[in-house]
Protein backbone atom coordinates (compact mmCIF):
# COMPACT_ATOMS: atom_id res chain seq x y z
CA UNK A 1 0.00 0.00 0.00
CA UNK A 2 3.02 2.34 1.02
CA UNK A 3 4.32 1.72 -2.47
CA UNK A 4 0.81 2.49 -4.44
CA UNK A 5 0.56 5.92 -1.98
CA UNK A 6 3.92 7.67 -2.88
CA UNK A 7 3.11 7.04 -6.61
CA UNK A 8 -0.20 8.71 -6.01
CA UNK A 9 1.74 11.55 -4.24
CA UNK A 10 4.01 12.08 -7.44
CA UNK A 11 0.59 11.90 -9.65
CA UNK A 12 -0.57 14.66 -7.58
CA UNK A 13 2.65 16.65 -7.69
CA UNK A 14 2.53 16.06 -11.59
CA UNK A 15 -1.23 17.64 -11.69
CA UNK A 16 -0.21 20.60 -9.72
CA UNK A 17 2.90 21.38 -12.12
CA UNK A 18 0.62 20.86 -15.10
CA UNK A 19 -0.76 23.84 -16.02
CA UNK A 20 2.80 25.48 -15.81
CA UNK A 21 4.07 22.63 -18.12
CA UNK A 22 1.31 23.23 -20.40
CA UNK A 23 2.09 26.97 -20.35
CA UNK A 24 5.30 26.16 -21.74
CA UNK A 25 4.33 23.61 -24.28
CA UNK A 26 1.87 26.02 -26.13
CA UNK A 27 -0.75 24.16 -27.74
CA UNK A 28 1.10 20.63 -27.64
CA UNK A 29 -1.84 17.59 -27.22
CA UNK A 30 -1.87 17.21 -23.45
CA UNK A 31 -0.66 13.76 -21.89
CA UNK A 32 -2.51 10.70 -22.29
CA UNK A 33 -2.16 8.78 -18.91
CA UNK A 34 -2.39 5.13 -19.01
CA UNK A 35 -5.63 3.98 -17.16
CA UNK A 36 -5.07 -0.12 -17.28
CA UNK A 37 -4.34 -1.48 -14.16
CA UNK A 38 -1.60 -3.28 -14.57
CA UNK A 39 1.75 -4.53 -13.06
CA UNK A 40 3.39 -1.23 -13.77
CA UNK A 41 0.62 1.12 -11.59
CA UNK A 42 2.42 0.12 -8.70
CA UNK A 43 6.06 0.52 -10.62
CA UNK A 44 7.38 3.49 -8.95
CA UNK A 45 11.07 3.24 -10.79
CA UNK A 46 12.22 0.20 -13.21
CA UNK A 47 13.81 -2.16 -10.83
CA UNK A 48 10.14 -2.37 -8.72
CA UNK A 49 8.67 -4.52 -12.49
CA UNK A 50 11.78 -7.07 -11.89
CA UNK A 51 10.99 -7.18 -8.32
CA UNK A 52 7.52 -8.13 -9.12
CA UNK A 53 8.86 -10.61 -11.74
CA UNK A 54 10.81 -12.54 -8.95
CA UNK A 55 10.07 -16.40 -9.20
CA UNK A 56 7.98 -15.79 -11.98
CA UNK A 57 8.97 -16.84 -15.67
CA UNK A 58 10.53 -13.82 -17.49
CA UNK A 59 11.59 -12.96 -20.91
CA UNK A 60 15.26 -11.87 -21.20
CA UNK A 61 17.04 -10.00 -24.37
CA UNK A 62 20.59 -10.40 -24.60
CA UNK A 63 23.26 -8.63 -26.83
CA UNK A 64 24.44 -10.91 -28.77
CA UNK A 65 21.09 -11.96 -30.57
CA UNK A 66 19.98 -14.34 -27.69
CA UNK A 67 17.39 -14.64 -25.92
CA UNK A 68 16.25 -16.05 -22.49
CA UNK A 69 13.47 -17.55 -21.04
CA UNK A 70 13.25 -19.14 -17.20
CA UNK A 71 12.00 -18.61 -13.47
CA UNK A 72 14.10 -15.74 -12.14
CA UNK A 73 15.03 -16.23 -8.87
CA UNK A 74 17.80 -13.22 -8.18
CA UNK A 75 18.96 -10.25 -9.34
CA UNK A 76 21.02 -6.86 -8.43
CA UNK A 77 21.31 -3.26 -9.23
CA UNK A 78 23.50 -4.56 -12.80
CA UNK A 79 21.14 -7.06 -14.16
CA UNK A 80 23.20 -9.78 -12.84
CA UNK A 81 19.98 -12.55 -12.56
CA UNK A 82 19.97 -15.87 -11.45
CA UNK A 83 17.23 -17.96 -13.45
CA UNK A 84 16.48 -21.43 -13.72
CA UNK A 85 14.71 -23.93 -15.90
CA UNK A 86 16.26 -21.57 -18.55
CA UNK A 87 15.50 -21.90 -22.57
CA UNK A 88 18.42 -20.32 -24.30
CA UNK A 89 17.60 -19.29 -28.01
CA UNK A 90 20.57 -17.77 -30.37
CA UNK A 91 19.63 -16.24 -33.27
CA UNK A 92 22.94 -17.15 -36.13
CA UNK A 93 23.09 -15.47 -39.39
CA UNK A 94 24.54 -18.19 -41.90
CA UNK A 95 25.89 -16.88 -44.95
CA UNK A 96 25.97 -18.80 -48.61
CA UNK A 97 29.68 -17.79 -49.32
CA UNK A 98 28.48 -18.59 -52.84
CA UNK A 99 25.05 -17.22 -53.39
CA UNK A 100 25.79 -14.29 -50.79
CA UNK A 101 22.04 -15.63 -49.17
CA UNK A 102 21.90 -15.19 -45.54
CA UNK A 103 19.65 -17.76 -43.17
CA UNK A 104 18.72 -17.05 -39.81
CA UNK A 105 18.43 -19.81 -37.95
CA UNK A 106 17.81 -20.45 -34.23
CA UNK A 107 20.40 -22.63 -32.32
CA UNK A 108 18.39 -23.60 -28.63
CA UNK A 109 20.29 -24.85 -25.26
CA UNK A 110 18.89 -25.65 -21.56
CA UNK A 111 19.86 -25.34 -18.32
CA UNK A 112 19.14 -25.93 -14.98
CA UNK A 113 20.45 -22.85 -13.30
CA UNK A 114 22.03 -20.14 -14.38
CA UNK A 115 23.53 -17.12 -13.81
CA UNK A 116 23.56 -13.70 -16.19
CA UNK A 117 26.29 -11.26 -15.99
CA UNK A 118 24.05 -7.98 -16.08
CA UNK A 119 26.20 -6.35 -18.47
CA UNK A 120 24.89 -8.03 -21.92
CA UNK A 121 21.41 -8.09 -20.79
CA UNK A 122 19.22 -5.66 -22.79
CA UNK A 123 15.74 -5.93 -22.26
CA UNK A 124 13.62 -8.24 -19.60
CA UNK A 125 9.89 -8.89 -19.52
CA UNK A 126 7.22 -11.40 -18.90
CA UNK A 127 7.14 -13.93 -21.23
CA UNK A 128 3.20 -13.74 -22.03
CA UNK A 129 2.91 -12.01 -24.91
CA UNK B 1 19.29 20.62 -16.15
CA UNK B 2 16.80 20.72 -18.89
CA UNK B 3 17.09 16.66 -20.36
CA UNK B 4 15.90 15.29 -17.11
CA UNK B 5 13.20 18.09 -16.95
CA UNK B 6 12.18 16.65 -19.99
CA UNK B 7 12.28 13.14 -18.67
CA UNK B 8 10.24 14.29 -16.07
CA UNK B 9 7.56 15.51 -18.34
CA UNK B 10 7.38 12.94 -20.62
CA UNK B 11 6.47 10.22 -17.80
CA UNK B 12 3.44 8.64 -18.52
CA UNK B 13 3.33 9.61 -22.59
CA UNK B 14 3.82 7.34 -25.86
CA UNK B 15 7.29 7.52 -26.39
CA UNK B 16 10.28 5.78 -28.97
CA UNK B 17 13.19 4.65 -27.38
CA UNK B 18 16.12 4.27 -29.55
CA UNK B 19 18.66 1.68 -28.25
CA UNK B 20 22.34 2.45 -29.93
CA UNK B 21 21.79 -1.26 -31.29
CA UNK B 22 18.68 0.66 -33.68
CA UNK B 23 16.23 -0.89 -32.02
CA UNK B 24 13.48 1.19 -31.48
CA UNK B 25 10.79 0.07 -28.31
CA UNK B 26 7.36 1.82 -28.73
CA UNK B 27 5.38 2.34 -25.23
CA UNK B 28 3.93 4.10 -22.62
CA UNK B 29 6.77 5.12 -20.40
CA UNK B 30 5.97 4.31 -16.61
CA UNK B 31 9.35 5.43 -15.15
CA UNK B 32 13.09 5.65 -15.63
CA UNK B 33 15.34 6.55 -13.25
CA UNK B 34 18.93 8.04 -13.16
CA UNK B 35 21.07 5.54 -15.21
CA UNK B 36 18.39 6.11 -18.35
CA UNK B 37 16.64 2.37 -16.87
CA UNK B 38 13.47 2.27 -18.14
CA UNK B 39 9.87 0.52 -18.23
CA UNK B 40 7.59 0.67 -20.66
CA UNK B 41 4.07 -0.46 -20.77
CA UNK B 42 2.09 -2.04 -24.08
CA UNK B 43 5.34 -2.49 -25.96
CA UNK B 44 6.25 -2.66 -29.40
CA UNK B 45 9.99 -3.81 -30.73
CA UNK B 46 10.81 -2.48 -34.27
CA UNK B 47 13.96 -3.50 -36.27
CA UNK B 48 14.87 -1.44 -39.04
CA UNK B 49 11.43 -0.25 -38.92
CA UNK B 50 9.59 -3.68 -38.77
CA UNK B 51 7.37 -4.62 -36.25
CA UNK B 52 9.00 -7.56 -34.64
CA UNK B 53 7.93 -8.20 -30.91
CA UNK B 54 5.35 -7.35 -28.75
CA UNK B 55 5.61 -7.04 -24.69
CA UNK B 56 2.94 -6.04 -22.13
CA UNK B 57 5.23 -4.86 -19.74
CA UNK B 58 8.93 -4.23 -20.73
CA UNK B 59 12.48 -3.13 -18.68
CA UNK B 60 15.16 -1.76 -20.37
CA UNK B 61 18.36 -1.54 -19.23
CA UNK B 62 19.98 2.10 -19.21
CA UNK B 63 23.39 1.59 -20.62
CA UNK B 64 21.80 0.26 -24.39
Amino acid sequence: MKLYRRNEQRRANWQELKPALEATRRGLPPPARSSRLSLFAMAVEPFDLIKVSLSERVFVKLRGDRELRGILHAYDGHMNMVLSEVEETIYVVDVDEQTGESVVRTVKRNCDMLFVRGDGVVLVAPPAR
Amino acid sequence: GSPSDFLKQVVGEHVVVRLNSGVDYRGVLSCLDGYMNIALEQTEEYVNGVLTNSYGDAFVRGNN
